[in-house]
């Protein structure tokens, strides 16, 4: 199946060729492109509920990532037995919360998007940033993925993690 | 033998009688009147008074984005000029409700007064049908389009369907209203995601995406229950016969 995409809000208009093209170069990028990984964009009211119900924060947020394999080392790939293990978990994006982002800092909606998107896989795979050793760790991988997108894309992507912080 | 040719002049018990018995109400119109109708009749007026108090508005809610309406009946059709594309949507009114799937109380477990006397809202959802023409050209590029029915979010879980999806693409005669089965039609079910992308992001552009689609769900509900009220009118009349 590869990517699952679904939009399930109105707020944001988002373009799902580019969308789909940027997580296929991302999981390409890691080497997870035989995983089947979802993408769920919604609004801040979706996400703000999501993100209270699974971390008792009560506020609408950018990514939340729930991976299906949740005890990864980082940076090692999960060895799956069975086809329907190939499967990374999914992606929660807060569309509208990420477009004002954007607004504010006068970004592009989709190169945002790709640097969350990128931030969201690293979850799955099992990174942290609990801790400065886990946040240097995460910051490490997600630099790497950016530099090997912006290569292969041209753009000029930055890491998502400037500061180490806990709310993701 | 026995003489059935009908010519006994005898007395025949009928079992079905074509005598009318007993009709209370009349109105003189020479048509049948029970009290069964009577009470019917009474019941639609109850039913038409509460429906109107319901209705929130008499006139159809307007979609943004400049589309134009025209009805025919239950049909709807919704047009708009895009940079030399034309682009028409049709839908049906018609079996436009999905059904309710409002979970049995489990056994021992009792619903409060309150939550048993809210009715869940109808929302009509219909199949839809996005036609897009370019100047001059035979054929339309038309997208049958529908609500998914999203098991999942009748019950706790996340809703995991995008608000509106697309069945088939098909070349079609422009400005015919069969659908040409010798046609070749594209079914998603087993597509390429890219291409299926490529083809929301095409409606996207003109302007069929997730705001037309929930715009249009509002205008099937109005119009739906418009077309209800106008029935049970209708039935009103034929019943009791004013």
């Amino acid at each position: 199946m590869g990517v699952v995409l679904r939009n399930l809000q109105k707020v944001v208009s988002l373009r799902r060729a580019r969308l789909r093209r940027d997580v296929d170069t991302l999981r390409h990028i890691l080497g997870v492109h035989k995983f089947d990984v979802g993408i769920v964009c919604v609004d801040n009211q979706k996400i703000q509920q999501i993100n209270h119900t699974y971390r008792k924060k009560n506020v609408p947020t950018d990514v939340l990532s729930f991976p299906f394999y949740e005890d990864l080392r980082p940076g090692k790939l999960p060895c799956p037995l069975h086809r329907d293990e190939l499967n990374l978990g999914d992606i929660f994006l807060g569309v509208e919360f990420v477009m004002k982002q954007c607004q504010e800092e006068s970004l592009d909606l989709h190169d945002a998007l790709t640097v969350v998107t990128a931030h969201g896989i690293c979850h799955l795979l099992g990174y942290r940033h609990e801790t400065e050793e886990e946040w240097t760790e995460m910051l490490q991988r997600e630099s790497y993925i950016l530099t090997e997108y912006n290569r292969l894309t041209g753009r000029h992507l930055q890491p998502l993690m400037k500061t180490c912080d806990h709310d993701r | 033998m026995l003489n059935n040719n009908g010519a006994s002049s005898g007395y025949r018990p009928q079992l079905f009688s074509s005598r009318v018995w007993n009709p209370s109400v009349s109105c003189g119109c020479g048509g049948l009147h029970t009290e069964g109708d009577k009470a019917f009749g009474d019941f639609l007026s109850d039913e038409i008074k509460e429906e109107q108090k319901i209705q929130k508005t008499k006139t159809l809610p307007k979609m943004s984005g400049g589309w134009e309406l025209g009805l025919n009946g239950t049909e709807a059709k919704l047009t708009r000029h895009f940079a030399g594309d034309k682009i028409s949507v049709t839908f049906n009114v018609n079996n436009s409700i999905p059904p309710s799937f409002e979970e049995e109380a489990e056994q021992g477990q009792q619903k409060s007064a309150a939550a048993a006397e809210e009715e869940p809202e109808m929302v009509s959802s219909p199949n839809f049908v996005v036609e897009v023409t370019k100047q001059g050209a035979k054929h339309s590029l038309v997208f049958d389009c529908h609500y998914p029915e999203d098991e999942m979010s009748h019950g706790e879980g996340e809703e995991e369907s995008d608000i509106f999806a697309i069945r088939e693409v098909s070349f079609q005669p422009e400005g015919d209203d069969e659908w040409k089965e010798t046609s070749y039609t594209l079914g998603t079910d087993s597509l390429d995601w890219a291409l299926y992308d490529h083809l929301m992001d095409f409606l996207a552009d003109r302007g069929v995406d997730n705001t037309f689609a929930d715009e249009l769900m509002e205008l099937s509900t109005a119009i739906e229950h418009q077309e209800y009220i106008k029935f049970l009118e209708n039935l009103q009349g034929f019943v009791k016969c004013n």
